[in-house]
């Protein structure tokens, strides 16, 4: 069985289990204090120079990257795990000619198309927000779809490593409670991370740490952080592929017992 | 005297109707067998009496007591295993049998007593996510018969079992009544497990009770309306698929 | 008694290490924050359990709720997994009672965890600040404050996950509350009712009114609490 139809196998065992619900309702929550608060933007904008249009968008993904798309991730993960686990699903994979790493990959491919997902439902939300915003505050929130992905596209790409340590956590840690538990806690401390000089050791802090970083780009009187990308880069890659490697190592060990 | 009786019993799910007002006669002290094929309506009528499903219409009384008004008062008389054995994984087969057996009041013996009855006390220390799917039966079995109750459910309780635990289990409900004085309510797809323990046999198709009485009784049935009575799985099929024929005929 | 079954039900759970583990996780916030930031905190006004409240509790009470989260999804998760549930239905037993049972034992485990947390701020205290003679007294005043306030949101993430199945769901759900709470502003009294945004507020430097306030919120949050589980139950039941 090839990679891709592995994929499309793993993708039919989460039809109507809901995620895809939870996963909006999670977009349209994150979206609504800054519809709510949306004058907020000029206010900033006269503290530190950013045009309200951006700090409309970079505002809500600063909660997105910091909080709500690791949380999602996590709740991905168990979602994965227990619909493999609920029902000894995982015992009937494991009995069929399937190689255990490429299922362990097939099924961080999909958690990385979970989040994917997230994000494509965040972004969505994100111009409908822009649209009432735009017209409470007589004002155009809207920016150009392409900055939109670009922000997105960054958003996912520094989260790769995060992802595949949750994903390490649920495969390695088998009672629920724990996985839930480190992936969550985990999160918290990304806000603090963020401010050392040792942020690139701590893959939960990549994404917040990116849009920060965009934020202070964006505003007049911030200044960036000078990022060496290649050693981040080198770093992220690293991280990503010891998860991983780990976790396809891991899989099924507790079935096969 | 009857313990269990039902009247125009009805449950529907949608535009799907599981049973469809069966008038069901339990003896005290008997052991009736609920015969049917697979998606008959008989684990829904066990649900209905357990209030796991509430009757779309009719009404029945467990013990001269109605529900949904004695609910309570139902469950407290009544064991049961439903479907398939319900347990917490993370718990010893012993663990989950003290569990029910706090609930239900009983003293401590009673958990040795059930695991003894269904064959478990070798296992009784052991994960129950870890048993085998004949142990996982037993549990459920043994969280039913916990207590000497004086009205038993038991949904396919054999299901899962070797030929040695089936006959045992078999065996056990059969003495059921002259040992704990119980009556037993056991369903079954398969005439012939029915025939060995059961005193009354409900015969249900499609939510419909084709017939109820002693197992002579349902000879004499059968022999009249020409079906083969020689052979009781070959009188049992040839009844359902009869039963099935008029039913797409009057479609 | 029966409070104990529930006890007895989370064996092997890995619920007693959690609670400690998330318990001093949170204790350390303010240790290490302190230990890192001692010259700012130490330039700051007022007594060291509101200063250090004031630095640290966000992070605590965030850890708290994502505690409160995960164990109440996973206390009904031990009663769907292998279809408990279903047993326990079929018992003499109330479902309203099993629901209370639980909600009093992730109370006990909300009062273990909290404990280790005021024990870390009052380790801070005696640590890094001035001595101050009433520093236990006060910091049992603030965890009995913050237990106080997570009540309602132990309630309804209990209800929540209850009503769902699958442990993913309740989590999700669990995951959006805790999301909202964090982009409510504290000091509008009307939002921060919401019962997942309580557990952020602070009992030092609160003037009694908005404490007096506080109690009746998480009274009444209680109350409707509980008459929308009894209603749940009630309905699923009808509608099984």
């Amino acid at each position: 069985m090839n990679f891709i139809s592995l994929l499309e196998v793993e993708l039919k065992k989460i039809r109507r289990s809901g995620i895809f619900i939870i996963l909006f309702a999670a977009a349209v929550f994150m979206w609504i204090p800054a519809i709510f608060h949306g004058d907020v933007n000029f206010k900033t904008q006269a503290d530190i120079g950013i045009a309200p249009e951006y700090n409309f968008l970079i505002q809500g993904f600063m909660g997105l990257a910091w909080f709500m798309f690791p949380a999602c991730m996590v709740v991905c993960t168990v979602l994965i795990c227990q619909t493999e686990r609920g029902n000894h699903g995982m015992l009937k994979m494991l009995s069929l000619p399937i190689k255990t790493g490429k299922l362990c990959l097939a099924k961080f491919a999909v958690l990385l198309a979970l989040g994917a997902c997230f994000l494509f439902f965040a972004a969505v939300v994100y111009f409908i927000s822009a649209g009432i915003v735009s017209k409470t505050q007589s004002y155009d929130f809207m920016l150009s779809p392409i900055f939109v992905l670009k922000e997105t596209g960054l958003i996912f790409l520094t989260s790769i490593p995060m992802v595949a340590f949750f994903w390490l956590l649920s495969v390695c840690i088998r009672t629920p409670i724990f996985a839930m538990g480190v992936g969550f806690a985990s999160i918290v401390p990304s806000v603090l991370m963020i401010n050392t000089k040792f942020w690139f050791v701590y893959p939960m802090a990549y994404p917040f740490f990116a849009v920060t970083n965009e934020y202070a780009k964006l505003a007049e009187s911030m200044t960036p952080k000078r990022i060496d990308d290649v050693l981040w880069g080198s770093i992220a890659l690293f991280v990503t592929l010891i998860c991983v490697f780990v976790s396809c190592f891991c899989f099924g060990q507790g079935e096969r017992r | 005297m009857n313990i269990i009786e039902t009247k125009n019993l009805r449950k529907t799910y949608g535009d799907f109707t599981a049973v469809d007002g069966i008038n069901l006669h339990i003896k005290q002290g008997s052991v009736y067998g609920f015969l049917g094929p697979n998606g008959a309506g008989k684990s829904t009528t066990m649900k209905m009496f357990l209030g796991l499903a509430k009757p779309t219409e009719g009404t029945f009384l467990i013990d001269g007591k109605k529900f949904p008004k004695n609910r309570m008062e139902i469950l407290k008389e009544v064991g049961s295993f439903i479907e398939a054995p319900a347990f917490y994984g993370n718990l010893t087969g012993e663990e989950n049998l003290d569990i029910v057996r706090k609930i239900l009041g009983l003293p401590k013996y009673s958990v040795e007593e059930a695991l003894d009855l269904v064959g478990l006390t070798q296992y009784k220390g052991r994960l129950a996510r870890k048993y085998s799917l004949g142990m996982k039966q037993r549990l459920g079995l043994a969280s039913a018969l916990i207590g000497k109750p004086p009205i038993l459910f038991l949904d396919e309780p054999t299901n899962g079992l070797d030929p040695v635990g089936i006959h045992e289990i078999r065996t056990l409900i059969r003495s059921l009544p002259e040992k704990f004085n119980c009556t037993v309510l056991v369903s079954s797809h398969l005439l012939s497990e029915i025939e060995l323990m059961a005193d009354d046999i409900g015969i249900l198709n499609h939510g419909h009770l084709l017939f109820e009485g002693t197992l002579e009784e349902l000879k004499n049935a059968a022999r009249l309306k020409g079906f083969p009575t020689e052979n009781l799985e070959d009188m049992f099929l040839a009844m359902i698929a009869v039963d099935n024929e008029q039913r797409g005929s009057r479609k | 008694m029966s409070g104990f079954l529930e006890l007895e039900k989370i064996k092997r759970t890995g619920f007693w290490p959690a609670v400690f583990g998330g318990g001093i996780l949170a204790a350390l916030v303010p240790v290490i924050n302190t230990a890192v930031r001692e010259e700012v905190f130490l330039q700051q006004d007022g007594s060291a359990l509101e200063i250090l409240m004031n630095e640290n509790w966000q992070m605590m009470a965030m850890l708290n709720l994502f505690f409160l989260v995960a164990s109440a999804c996973l206390l009904y998760h031990t009663e769907y997994a292998d279809n408990a549930i279903q047993r326990m239905c079929t018992l003499p037993q109330k479902e309203n009672k099993m629901f209370l049972n639980k909600f009093v034992l992730m109370c006990g485990f909300c009062l273990i965890a909290l404990a280790i947390e005021g024990a870390g701020l009052i380790f801070s205290a005696v640590r890094w600040f001035p001595a101050d003679e009433k520093i236990l007294w006060n910091g049992v005043l603030n965890m009995g404050y913050a237990f106080v306030l997570l009540l309602p949101g132990t309630l309804f993430m209990l209800l929540i996950s209850a009503a769902c199945k699958n442990m993913w769901i309740s989590l999700g759900i669990g995951v959006i509350c805790v999301f909202t709470a964090t982009m409510l502003p504290a000091d509008h009294f009307i939002l921060s009712l919401f019962p997942f945004a309580m557990p952020f507020q602070i009992f030092a430097g609160t003037v009694p009114a908005v404490l007096k306030n506080y109690w009746i919120a998480v009274g009444a949050e209680c109350a409707i609490g509980c008459f929308a589980a009894v209603i749940f139950f009630k309905v699923r039941r009808l509608f099984s």
